[in-house]
């Protein structure tokens, strides 16, 4: 549910690339009209919507019992909207601007939590094998030393093996931060990873996609 | 009228102030009257009682010594004397008939029912009759042989003496009514004159716009004058507000036209040459990077401004210090690492504080990243953290450049970037930014360096900020 025909496009074009199947709704009363009479895996709400707003869309969509993951959209970026968004019924928060990429992460992890999948205890991408038990990793039989931090980057890109992840959302998930500081602490840590992962090997892991963010592909 | 509104407000109130004003003057007043009336009333009636009484002890000598006719003596030569009859006597017989009877003019036309009758009670009975207008006073007395005798005065004398009183009191009425309004009326309007003038520096302020009009403070520091002191401090802050506005505005505008400019170089150098895919890829992502830049650039300036305008939203929670360095610390240990610069933590344990928790890493990381960035390999950055009394000082020391004493003080100033930091990738916003989130906190930064040896910032935090 966005009122932004060009940023609804964009990430509807986006998201069918990925294999998703998605509509898209302009106003608020359409859009919960819809969610409460289809069924949908996730809605995105963007949060100033015609008609009617995306925060009350989402507690009259939680009054009306569907518990549809939502994740909301919004040009407000102060910490009050976000926790304001989370306690209304949104399950997870984007600031705009916002990469696309970075909204499908945001989007798999919420399709993962509402699935309840369980998480496999081996990973394993190209030559790599990481097994999450025993905390080891394996390349082409070569066990791999990481540190934990170094681990936790790796594990983080395994699992979203070939999608590309956002500086933000590694801030995010390794170091728990929510602000971006001006070094790329990202950049560094991935690097020593590279040096680790990939060095010695003739594929190259991981991949920085210049400008957007970092990915783990076997190609 | 020329403030027809802050007319009718005064009237309304200096109206009613002078109303009750006069009311409350004119009841004291009535009451004074009424107080003085009733005195003079009984004054006068003590001093006719006082006449008849000694009237009565003359008669009753006489009817004691003479008889009867000794009394139709003297009555008659007191009447001779006097050319009027001015006493009322009479003597009434056990039988209730008349044994004498003196009656002056003035009481001719009172019935005689009035005052012929016998007392019940023993001793003397006054009475006070009143007929058309006039008043009087008669004094009963029974003897002991039963006779009884009655000795009585008009009233005249008091009644026109009260009346008097009367008309001259309903005249300085008048004038007291009159003074006490114009009086009030006074009073009002004086009082009311420093509020008059507040409401035409507010009518000002609003009809012009202008924030520097402020209202004169009296220096008797009544109510009054607290509010035309209110009134100046609302107009401060407001002016803060606003020109704080404009400013961030003004900066934000300018701040961003450089990356924007940036941006939109790349997509025109893209666009007008018959580049290759690979070539159009990369201006593709050069304006990526260029937003991603601006977007940090506004959040950084947004954050500045809000905390210079003072709307900086604090989320404050209890802090452990060591624990908040040392994850600031651990953030950057890798980038440290690489640079090959050792990183050091000295912090107690224990010590706790309050304070935004992501404000404050976000702080000390921009300390922490300029420290790192501007020190050589094999230098080495210290962070210090400890409670000096009710403060925290958080002393991040490095190896570095330094900065040359003549930049020192424009360190903290927005976009400032020295000489030596241009080569350097960055938005020229942290340390302003560092400034900015302390200030929030109530708290102060200082900076000291020494160029080529190194550099020291201090965050100095009020313990329960």
């Amino acid at each position: 549910m966005e009122d932004d025909l060009k940023i609804a496009s964009f990430l509807a074009k986006g998201l069918r690339q990925e294999g998703f199947a998605a509509d898209h709704v302009a106003d608020g009363e359409e859009g919960l009209y819809r969610a409460l009479h289809e069924p949908y895996d996730a809605i995105i709400v963007d949060l100033m919507l015609p008609k009617l707003d995306g925060l009350s869309l989402i507690e009259e969509m939680r009054r009306g019992k569907v518990n549809t993951p939502v994740l909301i959209l919004s040009a407000r970026r102060t910490v009050d909207d976000r926790v304001m968004g989370l306690q209304r019924g949104g399950d997870d928060y984007l600031t705009k601007p916002f990469a696309f990429s970075e909204l499908l992460a945001r989007l798999q992890a919420l399709l993962r939590r509402s699935s309840g999948q369980a998480q496999p205890t081996c990973i394993r991408v190209g030559g790599l094998t990481m097994d999450l038990l025993a905390r080891e990793v394996v390349r082409e039989g070569t066990k791999i030393d990481l540190q934990p931090r170094e681990y936790d980057l790796l594990k983080y890109l395994l699992q979203n093996a070939g999608r590309v992840m956002s500086g933000a959302l590694i801030l995010e998930h390794i170091w728990g931060y929510g602000f971006d500081p001006q070094t790329n602490v990202v950049d560094v840590l991935v690097c020593r990873l590279r040096s680790k992962v990939d060095k010695n090997f003739e594929t190259k892991l991981v991949q920085t996609v210049r400008g957007v963010g970092y990915v783990l592909r076997a190609s | 009228m020329f403030f027809a509104p802050l007319d009718r407000i005064r009237r309304t109130i200096g109206l009613r102030l002078t109303l009750w004003y006069t009311c409350i003057l004119v009841g004291s007043f009535l009451v004074l009257f009424a107080f003085a009336y009733f005195y003079l009333f009984l004054l006068l009636q003590e001093f006719e009682r006082d006449r008849i009484r000694s009237e009565f002890n003359e008669c009753l000598e006489l009817l004691q010594s003479e008889g009867v006719d000794g009394l139709k003596k003297e009555v008659a030569l007191e009447n001779r004397l006097a050319g009027k009859s001015l006493f009322f006597v009479h003597l009434a017989g056990p039988d209730q008939k008349t044994v004498f009877l003196n009656l002056p003019d003035d009481w001719r036309n009172l019935e005689r029912a009035s005052f012929d009758r016998r007392p019940v009670q023993p001793g003397i009975v006054w009475s006070h009759l009143s007929k058309e207008g006039r008043e009087y006073e008669l004094m009963s007395f029974p003897l002991p042989d039963g006779h009884v005798l009655q000795v009585g005065k008009t009233a005249e004398n008091r009644r026109v003496l009260l009346e008097h009183f009367y008309g001259y009191s309903a005249v300085a009425m008048v004038v007291v009514m009159a003074l006490s309004f114009a009086g009030g009326l006074q009073l009002a309007f004086r009082t009311l004159t420093p509020l008059r003038k507040l409401i035409g520096q507010f009518r000002a302020t609003i009809t012009t716009g202008n924030m520097d009009v402020r209202a004169a403070t009296g220096r008797t520091g009544n109510e009054l004058d607290e509010l035309a002191v209110l009134f100046n401090g609302l107009l401060e802050k407001i002016k803060l507000l606003i020109s704080g506005m404009q400013g961030a505005l003004d900066n934000i505008a300018h701040d961003l036209r450089t990356p924007l400019m940036r941006l939109r170089g790349i997509a025109e150098m893209a666009l007008s040459s018959e580049a290759s895919p690979e070539v159009l890829r990369e201006a593709l992502m050069d304006t990526l990077e260029e937003s991603k830049r601006i977007d940090s650039m506004l959040n950084a300036l947004m954050d500045i401004s809000e905390s210079e305008a003072g709307t900086m939203k604090l989320n404050k929670e209890k802090l452990n210090l060591l624990r908040l360095v040392e994850d600031v610390a651990d953030l950057y240990r890798f980038v440290a690492e690489g640079k090959d610069i050792s990183l050091h933590v000295v912090c107690d344990q224990g010590i706790h504080f309050t304070a935004d928790p992501i404000r404050m890493r976000q702080a000390l990381a921009n300390l922490l990243d300029n420290a790192i960035k501007y020190t050589r390999p094999g230098g080495r950055v210290d962070i210090e953290a400890r409670q000096s009394q009710a403060e925290i000082v958080i002393k991040v020391s490095d190896t570095g450049i330094g900065i040359p004493p003549g930049e020192l003080p424009n360190v903290w100033n927005r976009l400032y970037r020295g000489d030596q930091s241009r080569s350097e990738r960055g938005l020229g916003l942290g340390l302003s930014l560092v400034k900015a989130i302390v200030q929030a906190h109530q708290g102060k930064v200082a900076a000291a360096s020494e160029p080529g040896v190194g550099s020291v910032f201090l965050i100095h935090l009020p313990m329960g900020s």
